[in-house]
């Protein structure tokens, strides 16, 4: 991406809303191949055990999240963000079965290298998910 | 007739006081699958293109993952624990065919208002050429043998 594509400071992007349901769960399973965590009863795919560890009903991956997150970043920014971009987060709500996330990213700060974004992933109710920045080479 | 099992299990039970800053995880190795792109790039609905053709890059995260083979190879048992934190450098991008070697090493440990926490970091290089692609690092909370978050 040629620099006259830059984001300018303050400038906003956001991804399309991801529906997190059992089938995009599913999905993603597919996706990351092993482990096959889901197949054993675990916070992600049994009541009881979410109980246990203090949630309402079982919780979606967070490693989901993030990779709905970054595809906002690589969308935007293409191989520049692999060759030498970073990305450094806070998982601080659970995303639930059934939750629509939102991924958003804001131009935040420029150095002589690189440009820096603020990143976050709000839920359907607005309540923030996820949280941190993203850099990427100039 | 040895009465000896086929494959004896080494792995140490994974809890809290059996980890400890400075241990180190692996290494495992894997090729990175076109297939496997293919269905990350659909779970996560993108058409990018870079995720597609014969020298298809694969998405950052599809292999993020592999904090949980390196855990496993080393630990049994366990409950899991909750991801609280993750960062990630990228230097290079990993392709399909790539051959891949992933090391891992536990960076940190604490113990914080009830919750024990650990940071594992891990090294992702081509198995070919030692050259360092990816490095990330995930700090989670360690669930209880009793399932909850200590």
């Amino acid at each position: 991406m040629s620099k006259m594509n830059e984001p300018a400071l303050g400038e906003e992007l956001a991804a399309s809303p991801y529906l997190l349901d059992e089938a995009a769960a599913e999905a993603y399973q597919r996706g990351i191949q092993e482990p096959r965590r889901l197949w054993r009863k675990n916070i992600h795919s049994d009541r009881d055990a979410a109980a246990r560890a203090g949630f309402s009903a079982p919780i979606a991956a967070g490693e989901q999240t993030i990779a709905v997150a970054m595809q906002l970043i690589v969308d935007r920014f293409g191989e520049r963000f692999f060759r030498g971009g970073s990305f450094d987060v806070a998982l601080i709500k659970p995303v639930f079965f059934g939750d629509t996330i939102i991924a958003h990213a804001r131009a935040a700060r420029a150095g002589n290298d690189h440009l820096e974004l603020d990143v976050w992933v709000d839920n359907q109710d607005g309540v923030r998910v996820l949280a941190g920045t993203a850099r990427v080479r100039r | 007739m040895s009465t000896e099992p086929i494959a004896k299990d080494d792995r140490i039970e994974m809890r809290a006081e059996n980890l400890r800053t400075g241990m180190r995880l692996g290494p495992i190795f894997y090729i990175v699958e076109p297939e496997q792109i293919k269905a990350f790039a659909s779970a996560l609905r993108t058409s990018n293109p870079l995720y597609e053709g014969e020298s298809a890059v694969a998405p950052p995260t599809m292999r993020l993952l592999d904090y949980a083979l390196l855990i496993a190879h080393h630990f049994k048992g366990g409950k899991g624990g909750v991801h609280a934190k993750h960062r990630c450098e990228l230097l290079e991008p990993m392709r399909a065919g790539q051959a891949i070697r992933v090391d891992g090493t536990v960076i940190a440990t604490e113990r914080r208002r009830g919750k024990f926490y650990f940071t594992l970091e891990y090294e992702t290089r081509d198995a070919t050429d030692d050259r360092l692609l990816m490095r990330q690092a995930i700090t989670a909370v360690l669930l209880s043998p009793e399932g909850a978050l200590e």
